[in-house]
């Protein structure tokens, strides 16, 4: 490639990335320092700086309980969407099992049909079990809606490791359970954990479901962050969505941590 | 029932005398969890630190706030049998909507003191808590020389450039319409539907619309609007924030707001209670001096701060300019008129 | 092959927890298209014969339409410096598009919303440069709802790009040149082809995500811009019509599952979930 005749298409290329970067990362930075306004409006640049809406959040029994429920239901749809989504990824990639492409396709569903159609859906057959307004219907809810991420996360490890040292324990006499604990979960363990922090935050960040199935006594961070946008529109909402965004980062950069460790490919 | 708020009954009447037998022994709701649901914002925190926290200090019980209140999830709600919510703070329109449909719980007088308010503000099926007004709100740094007054001047792209906010429903929307086309208050109602929508397309392109009170302050501190509908409480609000905003109150459109429990409530009792307190004339005060909401108790009205009163819609000038909106023609209009709205709105 | 049948235990859990709190639920909406509130077709008549919903319908096409080939245009560069960068600016790369990927998509909506503004950031920006001289409406329009959607899709179409283009063979493009293709042409007919497969997966996730989209249209978009998800909340939250929203959540899984046939046809999904 001549570099003269480039030059130009990289300086494009330059500044379009610059572009989007700014694009990308602003709202983050705008929503961080509104946090710290002193103003009683959502105004930027903030006249004056303090940490009120800190103390707002923190002192607003909506948002501490909303905090509570979100933590009690986060931790349950993780753990189950992950257990349940290990084990069929397991059955898919490994076991000889007839139809196993259409049954993955049909565990990926839940991404691709809008957030919508599975909220009406599950608000409507919950109804009639009392399902609506308590905190095992956000579980189901959660746990179905991250199924899928755990699925193709979890699959996409095993194909990368060699199906052949499983079958070697196993011709050794290693029990089938002793053969995947011993020698396959140690190497995707890195993807099931890193799985687990992407159901968690899936679960904190989720809103449409969350919106048709809570209620006023059991309301998740994201309904009462839609809420408070709706009715009351000041900043404790960037303030709760600074933490939210300081939670972000962490688990990011333990998920990187955890790839990284493994050598696993991104996305 | 319709109300007409006049010079004379308002300045007239003291409340009855009370009824006894309402004291409840101190701490026996302890456990109890009520849900009050209502507008959202500075509203909703006036009355939480008026009626609900001296509610919860007198009962032990719990209230958990939410909102905001919305016609069709409180439809939804009281349908279902099963309501979340068990006091909802809503519009005299929707009040009389929701006990002919009958999806409200009727008033216990044994639990509520009724006759603590002015007998206009009771209704069967809720208990008045406010009187306020539409207004013509405006930005003062907008219209720096010269400030918009009418209705009219709302439509007057010309002499006053700018885009406008009205409220996300034909309520109110349809009247300003009409007033604006020069129709008089008191010929107002049936109202002329057709022509309130002829009106309205002049600014359709120009308006923002807003569909809670939040959102129409927010709407004139970011700047994004420099005229519109706004309530005169929020206005207060507002500029007692620091915002560049201010209102006439010409033809200003009066309303009361009820506090109602919802059919099946699992705490009416509780609920009932709750509304009792807010009846409190020392209660109503503190409303009216956190958002210049007027009381229904009209014994509160005499303690109300002298730099908010100017700020009530109930003081004899600002009832004079204005009118009482028709709480018996949207009972009726209301469900066929919003599904025109949306319709003319994304058309 | 009795391990095979003993793995297939493994499945019961998840298949059991998506049949019965996914597949079931959603299907008895979809059902609610032609038994609520008579068996019948009526609900289909009904979005036929009502200009309102044709409008919204046509609305989340032509949104989705807009907002995909901006997302891929803007993203193909990302993706390119990504792929053919520097190991330490790709991890750089890769970070700054997570950062946002991993936040709440309402937190990042309404911040856009603050940004956008009539008298917000963006906006004095441009004033101050002399863009504009009055400020501009980007908010509660269309210019506020694609600026909304484009900043969350960009992610999903950066990373098939990145991993189709990291696929590409440096010694293609050198043999064109070799061969006296100038970089335009190498570009458009070598290299651009061999993008396609994630450019293709890319754009057919922007657009079948926007298509159902509800918060960013809610909270950035105008009352023109409304969207089909919008109406199917209405018509159960407002109205309690199962039989419209049932009808409505019918014809956009229709759509949705339309592209994803047109993306197996072209691509072919094996290729997709490389």
């Amino acid at each position: 490639m001549n570099a003269d005749g480039m030059t130009p298409w990289r300086l494009l290329r330059g500044a379009l990335c610059i572009l989007v970067a700014v694009y990308l990362l602003a709202p983050l930075v705008v929503v961080v320092i509104i946090s710290f306004s002193s103003a009683s409006f959502l105004q930027f640049p903030p006249p004056g700086l303090s940490l009120r809406w800190y103390a707002q959040l923190l002192s607003t029994p909506a948002w501490t309980n909303a905090l509570l429920v979100s933590v009690k239901l986060l931790v349950p749809s993780s753990i189950l969407a992950t257990l349940m989504g290990t084990a069929a990824a397991y059955a898919l990639v490994r076991g000889r099992i007839p139809g196993a492409t259409v049954i993955m396709a049909c565990l990926m569903l839940p991404i691709v049909v809008p957030g919508m159609i599975t909220a009406a859906a599950l608000f409507g057959v919950y109804r009639g079990m009392g399902l609506n307004g308590t905190l095992t219907g956000l579980v189901i809810g959660h746990t179905v809606l991250s199924l899928p991420y755990v699925v193709a996360t979890v699959a996409s490890a095993l194909r990368v490791q060699d199906a052949r040292l499983e079958q070697a324990a196993s011709t050794l006499g290693a029990p089938p359970w002793t053969a995947f604990r011993r020698i396959t979960l140690p190497l995707i363990l890195p993807a099931v954990l890193s799985s687990l922090l992407l159901a968690a935050i899936l679960s904190f960040d989720e809103l449409i479901v969350s919106l048709f199935v809570s209620s006023a006594r059991v309301r998740p961070v994201a309904v009462q962050m839609w809420s408070n946008l709706l009715g009351d529109f000041d900043p404790t909402i960037a303030a709760i969505a600074t933490v939210c965004f300081g939670f972000a980062l962490l688990v990011l950069i333990a998920d990187l941590a955890l790839r990284a460790g493994r050598g696993l490919r991104l996305a | 029932m319709s109300i007409s708020i006049t010079r004379r009954t308002l300045m007239a009447g003291v409340a009855a005398t009370p009824l006894a037998a309402y004291a409840q022994g101190a701490n026996d709701l302890k456990g109890t969890t009520v849900v009050f649901a209502s507008w959202g914002g500075a509203y909703q925190d006036a009355e939480k630190v008026s009626y609900c926290e001296p509610f919860a200090k007198a009962t032990g019980a719990t209230v958990v706030q939410d909102g905001p209140m919305n016609v069709a999830k409180f439809r939804a709600m009281a349908g279902s049998g099963t309501p979340d919510w068990d006091v909802v703070d809503v519009t005299g329109g929707f009040l009389e909507v929701a006990a002919k449909d009958g999806l409200l719980e009727k008033i216990d007088t044994k639990l509520v003191n009724i006759g603590r308010l002015d007998p206009r503000f009771v209704h069967e099926y809720g208990v008045g808590a406010i009187v306020w007004s539409y207004n013509l709100g405006y930005s003062t740094a907008a219209y720096a020389n010269g400030a918009p007054t009418t209705w009219a001047d709302l439509f007057d792209l010309k002499k006053f450039p700018g885009k406008r906010t009205l409220l996300d429903q034909p309520v109110a929307s349809l009247e300003v319409a009409l007033l604006a086309d020069g129709v008089a208050p008191d010929k107002l109602y049936p109202l002329d539907v057709d022509r309130a929508f002829k009106k309205l397309d002049q600014i359709k392109a120009q308006t923002v619309f807003w569909s809670t009170n939040s959102q129409s302050q927010q709407l004139f501190v970011d700047r994004e609007v420099t005229m519109g509908i706004i309530l005169n409480g929020r206005v207060y609000d507002a500029q007692q924030k620091g915002a560049k905003i201010a209102l006439s109150w010409e033809q200003n459109i009066q309303a009361v707001d009820y506090l109602v429990v919802p059919k099946g409530s699992k705490n009416r009792d509780a609920a009932m209670r709750l509304i009792d307190t807010m009846t409190v004339a020392e209660n109503q005060t503190k409303v009216a001096n956190l958002i210049a909401y007027s009381p229904t108790n009209l014994a509160a009205v005499k303690d109300v701060d002298k730099k908010v009163e100017p700020w009530l819609c109930t003081t004899p000038e600002n009832l004079q300019k204005g009118f009482v909106m028709s709480q018996l023609y949207w009972r009726d209009h209301l469900k066929d008129l919003t599904e025109r709205w949306t319709a003319w709105k994304i058309a | 092959m009795t391990t095979v049948d003993r793995r297939l235990w493994l499945l019961l859990p998840a298949g059991l927890t998506l049949t019965v709190a996914f597949l079931l639920p959603v299907g008895w909406l979809l059902s609610r298209a032609f038994t609520f509130p008579q068996p019948g077709f009526q609900n289909f008549v009904l979005l036929w014969e009502r200009p309102v919903y044709l409008r919204v319908m046509g609305n989340t096409l032509w949104i989705s339409a807009i907002v995909t080939p901006i997302t891929v245009l803007l993203a193909f560069p990302v993706a390119h410096l990504m792929a053919h960068g520097s190991p330490r600016l790709r991890r750089w790369l890769v970070f700054l598009v997570l950062v946002p990927f991993w936040t709440s998509l309402l937190v990042r909506s309404f911040a856009t919303a603050i940004l956008l503004q009539r008298h917000g950031v963006l906006n004095s920006f441009l004033i101050a440069f002399g863009f504009t001289e009055e400020p501009l409406p980007l908010l509660y329009n269309m210019a506020g709802l694609l600026a909304g959607c484009v900043q969350v899709l960009l992610p999903f179409v950066i990373f098939p790009l990145y991993s189709s283009m990291a696929r590409i063979d440096p010694a293609y493009m050198r043999a064109a040149s070799t061969l006296g293709a100038t970089p335009v042409r190498a570009f458009l007919r070598v290299y651009l082809p061999l993008t396609l497969p994630g450019l293709m997966t890319g754009a057919t996730l922007v657009f079948i995500s926007t298509l159902g989209y509800y918060i960013i249209p809610a909270l950035l978009g105008g009352a023109r811009q409304q969207m089909i998800a919008q109406l199917i909340q209405d018509q159960i939250a407002t109205f309690g019509n199962w039989g419209v929203a049932g009808a409505l959540s019918l014809v956009l899984l229709a759509a949705t599952a339309a592209l994803l046939a047109l993306l197996q046809f072209t691509v072919g999904l094996k290729e997709i979930a490389r």
